[in-house]
């Protein structure tokens, strides 16, 4: 039986309207489903607004038969009006950019409705940042803080690098818990939940971002279920880009919400403070031949032409836009390639007043915001011949949906392969 | 053969049988799962081209994007989903789709009573949710 307060009560009871109401019940149901005893409050949330591609299930629906349907799971229509007044509320990736949808392959009536699903958030409470990367909009969680989000990097971000304390809950929980403010005090919001359990030893020196991206699909494809890594090596070329890749990585391959990495991550400064007095269940070690096999399954074989060439994967910061800058500056994508960038719309707007924007353009490419290729869906990408992405989480998102040649490099090959028009395998990643 | 009973945690009650489908892998939930046919389109899940409709769908846990929980509590509105559910380990991930998808759900297998190795795809598993209990019949 899951412990309330009085103003949980209050709210389960009805006390504060029906939509509360009907969060916090679902929020008691979860907990009792983990076990949980209680529940904790909730001062950020990340939440996944917009009209997804998987919401096509319920058809023509309005906006509020919809939300109650699929992420309140109720039949009677409770509208979507207000969110808890304690939570810094902000908007995750949406299947549209901000502003363009000819370019994506959308109609401007889809354009539109996710317009108006969008609005409908806003009016709630939501604060619309459309990005998978809440903490390039200043939204970064302090030690011990309760968060929710819809994004399982920056799950494993907030719980790893900044101490702080999140569950991967999903979409639907992190409605409700940004609505009644609350979720269950379970998993990663306890101490015991954040035992490092498993030993991992990389024998390999990642360097670049690529090496953290593919090292941590490689780790995260070996972990068992429940897994919260201790990761000991040569880390000299640490920096928060390539943690955040490896973090992406990680948590896409594998259910880990939490990783260790001594000396790095919040929590623990050596790996005993990391394992907390218990032993860890399992161990191994990887390094540049695993790396390796794990590049060879995900990038496809051979050469050919390219159609998309895609940058942002978690969405570019402002120095990763400035590097795209400076490597398409006097030079033209090829004829029928399609370069883009991703980031957030403030990103953006500095890239624009530092004149990144206008370099990247004049070289043929563009910078959308807030989504990226794989939320967008199939019937934009099925027109490319060839697919390089500069992430394998997007990579492989694809990879599921389009069965397109998709490669994978980084952001220098990522480039090449715009201006030539052609994979080639000079581009294929190596550990340098 | 003799029926196999094994015994977890049963968290949403209510009494299925039904064909399994074992998944070790697991699944991705965002971009891993049609949510109209229930069909798993993993890139590199072994169980890739099987439907999850009307099965009961044995995983170790979650695996991937936070976006987990919904492709599988959506097909309760497309008619795609399982008809109960055994998880080895409980995660978040986990603990919303069954409470998304409401059907018979038993979590927490203890050790050597894992249903992902005791169980195989064509079994006929009988999920109790009241109980925590599932009784296996060898399918083949």
């Amino acid at each position: 039986m899951v412990k309330l307060t009085d103003e949980e009560r209050r709210m389960f009871d009805g006390g504060k309207g029906r939509l509360r109401q009907r969060a916090i019940e679902n929020i008691v149901r979860y907990a009792e489903v983990l076990g949980a005893e209680s529940l904790c409050t909730v001062t950020k949330a990340t939440v996944f607004c917009g009209r997804h591609s998987y919401l096509d299930v319920c058809g023509s629906d309005g906006f509020d038969a919809v939300f109650s349907k699929v992420q309140l799971g109720s039949d009677e229509i409770i509208p979507f009006d207000s969110i808890s007044p304690v939570c810094s509320t902000q908007s995750c990736v949406a299947p549209c950019d901000l502003t363009s949808w000819a370019p994506l392959s959308q109609s401007e009536e889809f354009f539109r409705l996710n317009q108006d699903y969008l609005r409908r958030a806003n009016e709630a409470g939501v604060t619309i940042a459309g990005t998978c990367s809440p903490y390039l909009n200043g939204w970064i969680p302090l030690p011990g803080e309760h968060f929710v989000t819809t994004e399982s990097g920056m799950t494993m971000l907030g719980n790893s690098l900044w101490g702080a304390c999140c569950n991967s809950d999903g979409i639907e929980a992190a409605f409700w818990s940004a609505i009644c403010g609350r979720t269950p005090r379970w998993g990663k919001h306890v101490r015991e939940g954040r035992r490092g359990n498993v030993a991992v030893h990389v024998s390999a020196t990642p360097n670049s971002r690529m090496d953290w991206d593919v090292l941590g699909k490689t780790v995260g494809d070996r972990l068992p279920s429940g897994a919260v890594p201790v990761i000991s090596g040569n880390f000299v070329h640490v920096s928060f880009n390539n943690i955040r890749q490896f973090f992406t990585a990680l948590a896409v391959s594998s259910n880990c919400e939490m990783c260790h990495i001594p000396g790095i991550t919040y929590d623990a400064r050596t790996r005993e403070e990391a394992f907390d007095g218990i032993s860890p269940e399992v161990s191994f070690s990887v390094g540049f031949p695993e790396m390796l096999e794990t590049y060879e399954k995900i990038c496809s074989p051979g050469e050919g032409p390219v159609g998309l060439v895609s940058l942002g994967c978690p969405h570019y910061d402002i120095y990763q836009i400035k590097r795209a800058a400076e490597l398409v500056k006097g030079r033209h994508v090829e004829k029928d390639v399609t370069l883009q960038v991703w980031t957030t719309y403030s990103i953006l707007e500095m890239a624009r007043v530092n004149g990144y924007l206008s370099t990247i353009r004049d070289a043929g490419g563009e910078i959308y915001t807030s989504t990226c290729p794989t939320t967008i869906g199939r019937p934009f990408l099925e027109r490319f011949p060839g697919l390089v992405f500069d992430s394998l989480k997007q990579s492989g998102s694809v990879r599921s949906s389009v069965s397109s040649p998709n490669y994978l490099a980084d952001v220098e090959g990522c480039v090449d392969a715009a201006m030539s028009g052609r994979w080639i395998k000079e581009y294929r990643w190596r550990i340098r | 053969m003799e029926d196999q009973v094994i015994k977890g945690r049963g968290v949403i009650s209510g009494r299925v049988e039904g064909v399994a489908l074992v998944c070790p892998a697991s699944i991705t939930g965002w971009g891993g799962i049609d949510p109209i046919t229930g069909i798993i389109k993993d890139y590199d899940n072994p169980n890739r081209g099987e439907s999850i409709k009307g099965k009961i769908l044995v995983l170790p846990g979650s695996k991937g994007s936070n976006g987990w929980s919904c492709y599988f509590s959506i097909t309760r509105v497309s008619g795609a989903n399982p008809k109960g559910m055994l998880i080895t380990n409980v995660d978040a991930s986990c603990a919303v789709a069954v409470v998304g998808l409401g059907v018979p759900a038993i979590v927490d297998f203890p050790r050597g009573s894992d249903p992902c190795l005791l169980i195989h795809d064509g079994d006929v598993v009988v999920v109790d949710g009241d109980t925590g209990i599932a009784i296996i019949t060898c399918g083949s």
